[in-house]
């Protein structure tokens, strides 16, 4: 008789009382020789000290990849990650497209058609058409 | 799958260490001496001088590395890998570590080397000066504190089950767990002294004996569990846990501890993950709150666990709630419920639907729609009762916890009700 329980989790939202940057890795592969690392190169060199700086959520990593086009490889939280190939870019063009992996949320890219996504309940409340004074047809 | 190709890996997989063997393993040990002769006509990435490569070598085979540029990889201080964890110095080095630091605003106050304990599980270090056990002991008692406040002050009709439900499903294991895992916290494959500080370290074989939280082991612990014995609410209250649920015993789980070491992965190897990561979430509470102080702990607690959403109205089950619904209007001298028929549409139909609202007098208590009449009057007397179940004096309730502030306003007494409804 007596009120049982049924068990539930709850659900976080990023951004509810708190918000994580879901970028947590970037990874910066250049290549000392080749030529569609010139732009990379430069940006590591004059940019990336000041991007590391300002964005200290994330963990930054520096490595070589010989032989290779020079590319930035994002990972999240979530388990994903995203990769922008930067070859033959000028470091500014570089600092943009590491914004943007910087800034991802770390799903695949999708059309939201609806402004807002809410798991509240409606205010409004379902329409009923049992209720009121109905439609006359 | 593809073939590993040991004489094509360069040398920074092979020789990077020149300190204390990385690897363990005996496996591993041979397979890094034999593969160390082939790699000496291999393009070198690393950039720590290997005592085994003969000198000349690099005179003949240019290997492309800037020593000055390329400091080389982290030098593990000498008997790091005889270590159960990392040596706490090694925090301060670790960026995986700051970055978490910065990602949870932690306070200035909260150093590195303190992030770094919270993340080593009693099952990786024994230790318990090394291990997270006292801080998720603190942090364990400060979110079951601030939350179990607020849903008392925030909705005071709850019946002790249910509170009990909403208890877990804010801050029990598994809701923890997942608020670990949204900070972007990773764990360690296996635990010991060379791993990165900044990883959750935790031994998928063996449970630890860390006691996190409060609650009496049960005589009957076993009868409980086997043979389903009736244990009532005031004996969850006063020997289980804070969630209300017996503490566990070990010896059930032997089987499939067993089979924790055949197979990947089982329900026991993942009940030692979630526990390790919700200890580590609480950890990191009681962290904040041994550096940085209450205010900035119970902050944390709001911001990462009681923002979070669960829907109260989901949690109950009810089993004969017209009864009970007519029992509480009896207690409280209201007129008795009567169910009276709102609307209906298509009662020869296949598809009828009846909507039955629960009057007191010329009060509606509750309202549903149902296909059959029995079903709308059942769904109305549940809408009813959790509506009176679900009361709340609002959003801005104040706590107890609120009074420790020094500039509190002075305390006006919370809303206590009288108790659910106990019928026979």
């Amino acid at each position: 008789m007596t009120v049982r329980a049924l068990q539930q989790i709850s659900t976080g939202r990023n951004g509810v009382g708190t918000f994580i940057l879901q970028c947590k890795k970037m990874d910066f592969h250049y290549c000392d020789w080749a030529g569609s690392s010139k732009g990379m190169n430069g940006f590591i060199k004059s940019l990336l000290p000041k991007f590391a700086a300002s964005n200290a959520q994330v963990e930054f990593a520096v490595s070589p990849r010989p032989s290779k086009h020079p590319v930035i490889i994002a990972q999240y939280i979530n388990g994903r990650e995203k990769s922008i190939c930067v070859r033959n870019m000028e470091p500014y063009e570089i600092l943009k497209k590491a914004e943007i992996l910087r800034d991802g949320s770390g799903e695949k890219n999708r059309r939201t058609a609806k402004p807002v996504q809410s798991i509240n309940e409606s205010v409004r409340g379902v329409w009923s058409p049992y209720h009121g004074n109905g439609l006359k047809v | 799958m593809k073939r590993l190709r040991i004489d094509r890996w360069t040398g920074q997989l092979l020789l990077a260490r020149s300190g204390p063997s990385p690897a363990s393993t005996p496996r591993a040990a041979a397979l890094r001496s034999a593969a160390v002769p082939r790699c000496t006509a291999v393009r070198s990435q690393s950039t720590i001088a290997v005592p085994q490569i003969p000198k000349e070598d690099d005179d003949h085979h240019y290997d492309g590395t800037d020593h000055t540029r390329f400091p080389p990889l982290e030098q593990l201080p000498p008997r790091a890998t005889s270590l159960p964890s990392p040596p706490p110095e090694r925090a301060l080095q670790s960026a995986k570590l700051a970055a978490l630091h910065a990602r949870l605003s932690l306070p200035e106050r909260l150093p590195l080397q303190t992030l770094a304990r919270t993340l080593v599980d009693a099952s990786a270090d024994e230790n318990p000066q090394f291990s997270n056990t006292n801080l998720a002991f603190v942090g364990q008692s400060l979110i079951n504190y601030h939350v179990a406040e607020w849903i008392m002050c925030r909705y005071p009709r709850l019946p002790m089950s249910i509170m009990y439900a909403a208890m877990k499903g804010y801050a029990g294991p598994t809701s923890l767990h997942q608020v670990a895992r949204s900070w972007g916290v990773e764990h360690a494959a296996v635990p010991g002294g060379e791993v990165d500080p900044g990883l959750l370290q935790f031994s998928m074989h063996k449970p630890g004996d860390a006691v996190i939280g409060f609650g009496y082991r049960r005589a009957e612990a076993d009868g409980l569990k086997k043979h389903k014995w009736r244990h009532g609410m005031s004996s969850r209250v006063v020997f289980d846990d804070d969630f209300g649920e017996v503490v566990d015993t070990e010896d059930a789980k032997d089987e499939l501890r067993l089979r924790a070491d055949a197979e990947y992965g089982n329900e026991y190897t993942r009940s030692l993950a979630e526990k390790a990561y919700a200890t580590c979430a609480r950890a990191v509470t009681g962290a904040i709150y041994a550096h940085a102080g209450r205010e900035r702990a119970k902050a944390f607690v709001e911001a990462h666990v009681l923002s979070r959403t669960l829907d109260l109205s989901k949690l109950f089950v009810f089993k004969k709630p017209t009864r009970e619904l007519s029992l509480l209007c009896a207690r409280e001298d209201f007129e008795p419920p009567v169910a009276r028929l709102l609307s209906e549409t298509g009662r020869l139909s296949r598809t009828p639907v009846y909507v039955v609202g629960i009057f007191s007098g010329k009060d509606k208590l509750g309202e549903a729609a149902g296909s059959s009449l029995e079903y709308a009057r059942t769904g109305a007397a549940m809408n009813a009762l959790k509506s009176w179940y679900l009361y709340s004096p609002g959003e801005g309730v104040r706590v107890p916890s609120d009074m420790l502030a020094e500039d509190a306003a002075p305390w006006e007494p919370a809303y206590i009700d009288m108790g659910e409804i106990i019928g026979h």
